[in-house]
This record gives C-alpha cells, structure tokens and sequence, in this order.
C-alpha cells in the first residue's frame, strides 16, 4: 500500500505558544482516516501546513509522495480542500463560486459538481451572505470534491450540516474511499468519525496521544462494570488490580472501569460474594473522554 | 487559469471600483465646466503662495488652465481617492481576506503565491487606470470649455498618478502580507501617505521642510508643476522603481506568509 500522508516531526509555534508538537503520522491511500481532538488541539493548525497555508516551525509533511511546502502547486492541483470555519465570498452566489474554481483548476467538465449539488440539495442561485452555515459548508463540500481528488483534506466537514445530510456526506466519504481515494477528516466529535473511518488519531495540545484503528482503540477502552454484593466490600482490593479503576461505590454496589484482561477482576469478586454484574461494551466516548480530561493541571496552566 | 485571480477580485471590487471613477469623473467634469466663469477671476490667484493654499495641493495661478486643474483635481483630490482606492484594495487583497478567512481557497487552488499576487497587483493597476482614465476623459473635454491642456500631459500626469498609488498599494500589499493584518497595513499605509502629502505640498511655502519634498512620492507625481511642465523621466523612474521594490517586498512577504 501507498503512503497518502505521511507527517515527520511537524512542529508549530507561534511565539512562546506550541500549536503542534513533533508530530507523526502516516496515513495509507485508500483510508479514511479521523483526526481527532478538542477545539484548540492543533486539529486546523496542522492541516494548514499540510495545505502550505502554513510553514511548519520543524519537520515536514509530504502528501501523494510530494513535499508539502515545495511541490504545493502540484499537491493542490490533485487535492481537494475544505477550511475549518469555511468562508466564501460572500456577494457571489454558489453557482459563481463553483464556476470560478472550476475554471481555476482549467476544468471544462462540471458534471460531478452539478451531481453533487444535486445530492447535497445545495442552494446556489442566491449570493452567499444569503445562506445558512450548512448550505455554505455544502458548497464548501462541492468545491472540495468536484474535481475527484486522490486525496481529500476536510477540516470538520460536517460542521453545521443536519442529520439527513452529514448521513450523506457519510456515505460519499465512504464511496470515495472505496474507489481507492484517501479521505483525511478532522474533527472534534468522535460519533461521527468512528462510524466512517478506518483509523483514528487522537491529537491533545498538540501533541499525538492515540493512534490505531476503531477496533484497536475500542479493546484500549475503558469497559463499564457494575456489581452488587451481598455485603459492603472493600474497595481497596479491587482497586490495586491493575487496570482497574472504582469510579463509584455505594455500600455493596461498586461501578468499575476496567481495561485489559478481565480474568483478574472476575476472580476478585468472585472472592466476595457477588448477587448481580453487568458489563457494557467498552465505549469509545469514555477513552475519548479520557483522552481529553488527561492531566487538566496543564490544561490551566496553558489557560492563565 | 491565467488572470481568474483578476477577474475574481475586480467582481468583488466592481461596485467601489465604478462608484470612484464614475464619482470623480463627475466632479471633474463640473471642475472642468465651471473654468470659464473663474478663468479672469484674476483675485484667485492671491490664494496661491500661502502656506494654507499649499496644504491643499494649490500651487501656481488658479487662473491659468494647469493652475486650475491641479488645484482642484491633480494636486489634491485625484490622489486623494486613487489612495483611498489603491491602498484600501491593497489592505483588503491580501491581509483583509485573509482575515475573512476566503484567502484560503484561492490560495489552495494550483497556482503559485507568487503568480496570486502579480494577478492583485494588475487587478490594483486596472482598477487605478479606470479611475485616471476617467478624469483625463472628462479633462480631455475641458479642452471644449477654454481649457488649454496638452493630452500629452494630461496623459502622462495619469500614468504618473496611477503608479504613485500602485507605489501606496503595492506598500499596503507588503505590510498586509508581512502582518497579516488589514488595519495595520491601512493604517501604517494612510500615515505614509499623509505624511508624503504634507511633505510636498508644504515643501513650497516652508523652508524647512524643503529638503524632505524628494522623500515624497507625491513630490515626483503632481508637486513639483508636472501639470504644467510634463513629467518627468526621473519622475517616472523614481515611481517606477519604489513600485518594483513594494512589489519585492510584498512577494517576499506574502511567499512567507501564514495564512489561516
């Protein structure tokens, strides 16, 4: 397999403040592959060096094999795009801006444009200014994949999209995905990208905490145990296994998340005298949730 | 491919662009018409020499046709709006879209920086030549209301003008570029510019300030008597050559910008 995308050491820093920090990531063609983290995390930042929107501080990205800085021209031609907090001109209507970067990109062909208004039922007869932030972020989507790029860079797509449509923009990263393209989607909602993509990375501060695909992500999470014992337990015991955590007791009943093996933890309640036990599936909401509380002292430190 | 960059930011700009060539196309055609009712109104000519008459640009006979136009149009309004067009659109090209956040996709598509800012610097001389064509029309008229000016020096007072606000513009550009930031490049711009006004149009009343004219690009377009005696070559080069450096600066800076 090729590599799409494939990050070095991509740092960013503006002053004192570091947007993104050695970051690594490789990203095979034919993926669709989730970039993940809460607002602020480096999620745009990064994407902005791999579109030469910006210059990274150290490291390199290259994309389809080409550096992202020197052959950007080439990159963009073969590329489609979609900014974070899209904004088009907003006097123009839909249909001259799809128009003009149609023409931009020296294509005479807008047979997939038309197709894609049609299945986005994207409003382009009224200047933008006129239009609702999905109805933007449609056209956005259009310019983005109208002219069927090997390579996909969307900075949260579905912002402001409803259910009905985000269903379908869904199915189309799916089906250019199945025609060997590579789609690259940030974003800070973890629902949607677990449904769509086949790898995930978890980015926090600029930094990368995770990455692995749904599944691998899924057996690291955290999964939700509750047990009612015959009689108030000590909690201390279950809690020094490892990869055991009590995140409530109350008197016989314990909620516990457990990661890793189950065996050890079984055992131990066994040893007490258990009346009742449920597990629910690990959740991936909970790791991402995790991921995100992880060491909140910083977080303050970075607010202040 | 080629010049779609131009003809995006001249649609976007359609609106200005016509309202200040069809607005001082208007004004220099009254200016024009009304000479003859001040031609011998020999009492206007006391105005000239004071240091208040400088201030707005008056330099030589208002009486006499150069007299009359640069003291209306050339000396003082004409540079006035040209800057007001060529470094708002300067502010607003690079740094003002980028602030809106559409930068962006312009420059994601396959095309060079480089190339994206040649096309805003045309888009800026053929918005500047619009509205200096439009008063040399309605100055070329004037010629049917007794006022005697040569079309060759309505033409290269023109051409002198519009490279002094491509010289502001292209300025705006860079520091736009450079900062990233519309109201500094429009600020620091405007300041440039005011000063260079002050500069030449007080250069002939007070001494002291003088020597400073040859740092005023508006010395080397209108102040120093282009309406009557032509421009001059060295006129036209020191233009074009601060035009060349801005337009260094500013593809240098804009290469290296961040954009968001």
């Amino acid at each position: 397999m090729t590599t799409a995308i494939e990050i070095v050491g991509l740092t960013k820093r503006y002053g004192s403040l570091t947007a993104v920090s050695d970051l690594q990531l490789r990203i095979q063609a034919g993926q669709i592959f989730g970039f993940l983290g809460p607002n602020g995390a480096g999620k745009s930042t990064t994407i902005r060096m791999l579109m030469a929107l910006q210059r990274p501080t150290s490291g390199r990205a290259a994309l389809l094999g080409l550096d992202a800085q020197a052959d950007s021209v080439e990159i963009h031609r073969r590329i489609g795009y979609l900014p974070g907090d899209l904004e088009l001109f907003a006097r123009l209507t839909g249909r001259q801006q799809i128009s003009w970067f149609l023409r931009s990109r020296g294509l005479s062909d807008d047979s997939q444009a038309k197709q894609l208004i049609d299945r986005f039922q994207v409003v382009v007869d009224r200047p933008v200014r006129e239009l609702s932030k999905g109805n933007r972020q449609k056209i956005g989507l259009v310019l983005a994949f109208m002219h069927k790029p090997e390579l996909l860079v969307l900075d949260e797509p579905t912002s402001g999209l409803d259910p009905l449509m985000q269903h379908e923009f869904e199915d189309l990263v799916r089906e250019t995905a199945a025609e060997g393209r590579t789609v690259f989607l940030s974003s800070h909602e973890l629902d949607e990208v677990q449904r769509i993509a086949d790898r995930i990375a978890i980015i926090k501060q600029g930094k990368l905490v995770a990455e692995d695909t749904v599944e691998g992500l899924r057996r690291a999470a955290p999964r939700k145990m509750e047990v009612t014992f015959r009689h108030p337990v000590d909690r201390a015991e279950l809690t020094a296994l490892p990869g055991v955590t009590v995140t409530h007791s109350d008197g016989p009943r314990l909620a516990l998340d457990v990661t890793g093996e189950i065996g050890p933890v079984l055992n131990a309640i066994a040893a007490h005298d258990p009346v009742d036990l449920t597990s629910r599936p690990a959740d991936l909401d909970e790791l991402f949730l995790e991921f995100y509380r992880e060491s909140p002292e910083k977080e303050v430190s970075r607010a202040g | 491919m080629l010049a779609n960059v131009i003809r995006l930011d001249l649609r976007l700009r359609r609106r200005s662009a016509i309202g200040y060539a069809a607005g001082m196309a208007l004004y220099t055609f009254l200016v024009v018409a009304l000479y003859p009712s001040f031609k011998n109104s020999t009492s206007l000519n006391s105005l000239s020499g004071s240091t208040a008459a400088a201030l707005f640009g008056v330099t030589g006979k208002l009486t006499s046709a150069s007299g009359w136009l640069n003291g209306n149009i050339y000396g003082n309004f004409l540079p006035l709006i040209m800057l007001v067009l060529t470094i708002g659109y300067g502010a607003s090209a690079l740094a003002g879209q980028d602030e809106d956040g559409t930068l962006a996709l312009v420059a994601t598509l396959p095309v060079r920086r480089r190339s994206i800012l040649f096309q805003k610097a045309w888009a800026m001389a053929l918005q500047a030549l619009l509205l200096a064509a439009a008063v040399a029309v309605c100055v070329l008229i004037g010629r049917g209301f007794q006022l005697s000016i040569t079309p060759a020096n309505t033409i290269t007072i023109s051409a002198a003008l519009v490279l002094m606000g491509l010289d502001f513009g292209l300025l705006t550009m860079a520091i736009g570029a450079a900062t990233g930031r519309r109201g500094t490049a429009l600020g620091i711009a405007s300041g440039l510019a005011a000063a260079s006004y002050l500069l030449s149009s007080l250069a002939s009343t007070i001494s002291a300030v003088r020597p400073g004219r040859y740092l005023s690009l508006f010395y080397w377009s209108v102040g120093d008597n282009q309406m009557s005696r032509g421009v001059s070559a060295v006129d036209f080069a020191v233009l074009l050559v601060v035009g060349l450096a801005a337009l260094a600066a500013a593809v240098f800076a804009f290469r290296r910008a961040d954009l968001n």
